[in-house]
């Protein structure tokens, strides 16, 4: 698939948001109008990765983050609706579904006319995945009774499937094995429950459901039964994936109003462009949501090598969802009160952009499962001059942890060398991709960063041993 | 440290991890598949490992290890070189 298909696309979407997408209306009615769902659908948004053979456009992950990219630049509540639905939604059901599974659902899928949704987490279960309570046990007809509960489904009030994981004991022949299983939500003991509400992407469907001995005929599972642990590691990677091209449409609109807002507003006798300090901040704003882009870039482009793709949405998700945050946060801060008023929209970019950094994986939580990665299976030092510094001094900082199984031990060092990971993800891929005198110096940027971020000291061990202790002594200061 | 009472100590680790309890644990059992240990979890019990038994694996040795067997066998084999170190 080349840009002449893409562009058109997201020239069609950005026309079709001018007169139908009101982003602060989503945000203050909390939901999207179904005309706007209804489309998005005609425009074949919700099939664009979905096979050709069931009507979807089969095209690329890269080209799919690019159309996540365009309407999370118009609305990030639309943007998490297509995309959950594309990621998470439907990638366990395109990669693993059987012709029969794949016939009954991606017709109506890929036309929009039904929405995917997914639903892991649960209330003692978020990121600790072995900790799953929902459980599908098998009855001598071969049926499956499902028991849970699952929290903030996505995409869950419109929801015409789901994508569940739940512990199949047995199943497979493993003794406590996970699988995929698609369960329609109208299924008699699925209940629903009542719309959450949110922070942000308000528009965006979030509840809660509890399922209560819902039978599933055996061919609910998805793949083979028993691996879905391995399942869910590449449906999260889809997910982070799409959920990182948000990110960058953040990025892009807040740095756009905020370059706006300061060629017109003046204080102290000029423009607030000509502030030295509010040139650097965007300066470097403008490097990071450079990187950000390449790195999501880099990733998609990986969608064929699964371990590559898993490692590289690790960096992308955290890096991308602090980014993007960041970059929100400076366009109000840019804009000064009229910022904090929600009619510039500038708090709304602020509030969708928060849960990014939560949901998907919790920032701290993939930071020291990237140190971990890093320190089991480090990533090879390029011989590409220009890398070969910023990659050393991520080795180096790992070298310092041990090679054994003690360095494991040490959380807070895994999740700096996790942070330095991420920096070394992003500031690699632009420069791999910069072409221009501007991305260039976007990327050399990141690289003096990425450095000093790698070589970042941790907390004076004293005074945080004497304030941890405090702490869990319940002493405040 | 005999071998009965290794195993069970690590039994006990795998379990404060799994949802298995220990006297339903076996030696055949596989760390994902049968303790639903994922990744994650199989690098916290090798943490475990380090701190309780006072043991440094090489990484990538410890990440080859994918069953109940392997874990204890891997233990019981460093526990021994330890030994021998300190003896000589």
């Amino acid at each position: 698939m080349t840009d002449d298909v893409v562009e058109p696309l997201v020239r069609s979407i950005r026309d079709f948001a001018k007169g139908n997408i009101r982003s602060l209306e989503i945000d203050r009615e909390h939901t999207i109008p179904p005309a706007v769902l209804r489309g998005l659908g005609e425009l074949g948004l919700f099939g664009v990765t979905l096979p050709t053979e069931w009507g979807g456009a089969g095209l690329t992950a890269v080209d799919a983050t690019r159309v996540v990219i365009a309407l999370a630049e118009i609305d990030r509540s639309v943007a998490t609706t297509v995309g959950l639905h594309l990621g998470l939604g439907t990638r366990g059901l395109v990669a693993w579904g059987t012709r029969a599974q794949q016939e009954k659902w991606l017709p109506s899928l890929a036309a929009g006319e039904a929405i995917a949704a997914f639903a892991t987490t649960e209330p003692e279960a978020g990121s600790d995945l072995s900790a799953l309570k929902a459980v599908a046990v098998a009855g001598p007809d071969g049926r499956l009774r499902l028991s849970g509960t699952k929290l903030y489904v996505t995409n869950a009030g419109f929801a015409s499937v789901l994508t569940v994981t739940a512990s199949t004991p047995g199943l497979g022949g493993a003794a406590r094995g996970t699988s995929l299983l698609l369960v329609d939500p109208k299924s008699p003991g699925a209940l629903i429950q009542p719309e959450e509400r949110k922070l942000g992407l308000r528009g965006s469907s979030t509840c809660a459901f509890i399922f209560e001995d819902v039978t599933l005929a055996p061919d609910a599972v998805l793949g083979e039964p028993g691996q879905g642990a391995a399942q869910l590691a590449h449906v999260l990677s889809w997910g982070r994936m799409l959920l990182s091209a948000g990110c960058v449409g953040t990025a892009r609109t807040a740095l756009k109003a905020a370059l706006e807002h300061v060629h017109q507003r003046r204080q102290f006798q000029r423009a607030l462009i000509q502030q030295e300090v509010v040139q650097q901040r965007l300066a470097r704003a403008s490097a990071v949501a450079y990187g950000m882009s390449a790195l999501v870039q880099t990733a998609a482009s990986a969608e064929k090598d699964w371990e590559l793709l898993s490692r590289l949405t690790t960096s992308s998700k955290v890096f991308c969802s602090e980014g993007g945050f960041e970059l929100a946060d400076l366009a109000i801060q840019l804009h000064g009160g009229s910022g904090y008023i929600e009619d510039t929209g500038m708090a709304v970019l602020m509030r969708d952009a928060r849960v990014t950094r939560i949901f998907e994986g919790a920032n701290d939580v993939l930071l020291t499962h990237a140190g971990l990665m890093e320190l089991t299976a480090p990533a090879k030092v390029p011989t590409d001059e220009v890398l070969a510094p910023l990659w050393k001094a991520v080795t180096a900082r790992r070298e310092a942890m041990g090679s054994g199984i003690r360095a494991l031990n040490r959380r807070a060092q895994q999740h700096a060398l996790g942070w330095a990971v991420a920096w070394r993800d992003a500031a690699t891929a632009a420069t791999l991709l910069a072409r221009t005198p501007v991305e260039q110096a976007c990327a050399a940027l990141l690289r003096e960063e990425a450095i000093t971020v790698s070589s970042a000291q941790p907390l004076p061990a004293g005074p945080t041993a004497v304030l941890t202790a405090a702490l869990l002594e319940g002493v405040l200061p | 440290m005999t071998d009965d009472i290794l195993t069970q100590r690590i039994f006990k680790m795998m379990a404060q991890l799994s949802v298995v309890r220990v006297p339903d644990i076996k030696m055949e059992h596989r760390l994902r598949e049968d303790l639903g240990l994922d990744s994650v979890c199989s690098m916290e019990l090798l943490s475990m490992l380090a701190e309780e038994l006072d043991l440094d694996v090489p990484m990538e040795e410890a990440a080859q290890v994918t069953t109940v067997a392997g874990t204890v066998e891997m233990a019981r084999r460093h526990l021994a070189l330890k030994q021998a170190a300190a003896a000589s």
